[in-house]
């Protein structure tokens, strides 16, 4: 029997395959498409601020999703030119 | 089986402790799993109710108060013992197991307290058990952590105390029962800030990410599942419908997911992604319907064990790689492909993906916010839902299993340790999928409307596809700006700075100030100012007698030189204090007839 030999590993070359890049896609599509078949039920029916309706309106999910993460990425990227320290910035403190 | 329905379930885990304490490792570990699981069979077997009532100081305790809620985080905080028992069945240490039953034991003495003294010395014993549990690593690292990690909670448990006294104070009655605690008092605010630090609440929040993650494999296994789950608790019981708790939880929330975005270590970013996780069980507290009680408890309770396996995922990787920091891991994939399946069932579980414990508990939180049309609090919850996915759901496995191979091909976890993973992911698809047996210990389970797999899944199928939306778009937004999460060797700065490296310039600058007050004082007052003084003290006397004399002297006496040296012999006198009788009998003679003279002016 044959061992396959083991690829030789790259460091610091995140591997992300194409076929991971399309199934991903792919996901994303089908969570769209499926929105156009139900029906969601209504949030905050007896709200009537304007913020309210934009929550049902179509692909607010999807844009919620998205940009809530881009956003917390982006923050956390900003936050962390502050925030970062070395391993040892508490090593001469109790 | 009327012994056990009277016995505090508490007190049988910490004497069980003890016994333990005196048999060999086998025994021991065996003896703390079948510990847990009789304390879940007693918890089963408890009825509906309030006794045991001991009289201590001429206060009535309540060991043993047993409803719905108390029932719920019983059989959750046993379970998660049964299992994390199991999982540790490698440690050798005596003290371990030792220290997690009686904090286990002393967390359900908390559950099941129904007075405000039972309550706070089981909160402290579970604090110092705890710190066992950090000690217990035996780095000085982990030392150092465990002094700062026991501090804090000291420091909250006196301010806890405070407020349990003024609140008793305040009570017309002297009552000490542990109920909903009245608005707009003082103790009752003491009372909150003192769990709030307990369920690490921004900005009491630093003493977790800084003590966990130092913790052994065993401890953060155990650690990630009481202290904060019970302060959640507590506030269920005190501080139901509470409004600002609902944007104390929002703000847990997104700092959660900030903080844990940043980190390096596996195991801090579990620890962050608890204070997320707490942030919408506070939240739920804060909306206090009851449906959000429900949802906390529900929620509660399926955080445990989800929380509990990826905390075991990681401790099994900790264990097998000694490493624990992004920048070190990654590829583990291929040599641990069971603690990756299983570490990922518990990922998807706290990201709430449809099937899964987190889609069912958390989703009634939500639901609660928008039913109170809680709005903004409503989207940060549904903001936080899609972070979770970045952090724990994906961000976490990605970079521990995935990533990049850096060659390290550690074998495979131990059996107990992936028994215990199996157990716990099997109960993240159970409950996500047959949620009626939870939804039915539930506190105000009538709230809950659908319970059944045909109700969530199919009647509101909207709901799935509105969440597996959030969820495929949070996690194009991981893949696309994979590039800007690459892990970088840092910690990040977070509240602690304040008594870490804050206290330190706290120090300096008291020390320069107030030592540099001490000093120009030293230099100007006892150095220059004190001997002027003394000299003028003694000086000016003579100097101004002289002056008073010269004319009677030189009347007498015409020669300078004789004058001069009656001057110096008069301020020798001066100096010594060594006066001829005559010379003191003829001021007090002057000093009468000027008194007599002045009081005459008067008159």
């Amino acid at each position: 029997m044959n061992e396959t030999p083991e690829k030789p590993f790259v460091p610091d070359q995140p591997t992300v395959s194409r076929k991971f890049w399309i199934a991903l896609w792919v996901t994303c599509g089908v969570s769209v498409l499926l929105e156009l078949l139900v029906h969601r039920h209504e949030h905050f029916e007896t709200s009537d601020s304007a913020f309210a309706s934009v929550t049902n309106g179509f692909g607010f999910y999807i844009a919620l999703g998205f940009l809530a993460c881009c956003c917390a990425i982006l923050l956390a990227k900003g936050l962390g030119l502050f925030l970062k320290a070395k391993e040892d910035y508490y090593d001469d403190t109790p | 089986m009327t012994l056990l329905n009277n016995i505090p379930p508490g007190l049988l885990l910490i004497l069980g402790a003890i016994v333990l304490l005196l048999l060999p490792a086998t025994a021991r570990k065996a003896g703390a799993i079948a510990l847990a699981a009789l304390g879940f069979f007693a918890i089963s077997q408890l009825e509906t109710g309030e006794r045991l009532s001991p009289s201590f100081l001429g206060f009535d305790l309540t060991l043993l108060r047993v409803d719905a809620t108390s029932k719920a985080f019983g059989y959750i905080f046993t379970l998660c013992a049964v299992a994390a028992f199991i999982f540790s069945w490698h440690e050798k240490g005596r003290m371990e197991n030792t220290a997690a039953l009686v904090y286990i034991g002393s967390a359900l003495g908390v559950v099941f307290a129904g007075d405000m003294i039972t309550w706070y010395v089981c909160w402290e014993l579970m604090a110092i058990a705890s710190t066992f549990l950090v000690l217990a690593r035996k780095t000085e690292k982990s030392l150092k952590a465990a002094q700062r990690y026991i501090l804090v909670h000291l420091a909250g448990g006196l301010i806890l105390l405070t407020g349990i006294l003024l609140t008793v104070h305040n009570h017309k009655t002297g009552s000490i029962a542990f109920n909903e605690f009245p608005k707009g008092e003082i103790g009752s605010w003491l009372i909150l800030i003192g769990i709030l630090i307990n369920a690490a609440a921004v900005p009491f929040s630093s003493w977790l990410p800084d003590a966990y993650p130092e913790s052994t494999v065993m401890g953060g296994v155990i650690l990630s599942a009481y202290t904060t789950k019970t302060a959640v608790y507590t506030l269920i019981r005190g501080f139901p419908g509470w409004e600002i708790l609902v944007a104390v939880g929002c703000v847990m929330a997104i700092y959660g997911i900030i903080y844990a975005l940043l980190e390096n270590d596996m195991r801090r970013i579990l620890a962050y992604s608890i204070i997320n996780q707490v942030g919408f069980m506070v939240c739920g507290v804060g909306i206090g319907t009851e449906l959000a009680i429900a949802g906390v408890v529900a929620h509660a309770f399926c955080h445990i064990i989800y929380k509990a396996l990826l905390w075991m995922s990681a401790g099994a990787v900790l264990f097998r790689t000694g490493k624990s920091k992004c920048t070190e891991l990654g590829g583990l994939y291929k040599t641990m492909p069971l603690t990756m399946i299983l570490g990922t069932i518990g990922a998807l579980a706290i990201s709430g993906v449809p099937l899964t414990s987190g889609f069912i508990s958390k989703t009634l939180i939500v639901a609660a916010a928008e039913n109170q049309n809680y709005i903004w609090a409503w989207l940060v919850l549904e903001i936080a839902s899609a972070g979770v996915f970045l952090h724990a759901g994906i961000k976490f496995p990605y970079f521990v299993f995935f990533n990049v191979d850096r060659g390290l091909r550690p074998k495979e976890a131990p059996t107990p340790m992936l028994i215990a993973m199996g157990l716990l992911a099997f109960l993240c698809i159970l409950l996500g999928c047959y949620p009626a047996p939870l939804y039915s210990i539930l506190p105000y389970s009538d709230a809950v409307k659908s319970t059944t797999f045909s109700a969530i899944y199919v009647d509101h199928f909207s709901n799935v596809v509105t969440m597996f939306q959030l969820l495929a778009f949070s996690a194009l937004a991981f893949f696309v700006f994979l590039p800007w999460l690459k892990r970088t060797p840092t910690i990040s700065i977070d509240f602690d700075w304040f008594y870490r490296k804050g206290a330190k310039l706290f120090y300096a600058a008291m020390d320069r100030s107030l030592n540099g007050l001490n000093k120009a004082a030293d230099k100007h007052v006892i150095k220059t100012f004190l001997p002027a003084l003394t000299r003028f003290a003694l000086v000016a006397p003579a100097t101004l007698t002289a002056m008073a004399l010269k004319p009677i002297w030189r009347a007498m006496d015409s020669d300078e030189d004789r004058l001069a040296k009656r001057r110096d012999e008069l301020v020798a006198k001066f100096t010594t204090g060594t006066f001829p009788i005559a010379y003191s009998a003829a001021c007090v003679l002057i000093i009468l007839s000027l008194l007599v003279l002045i009081g005459r002016t008067a008159d």
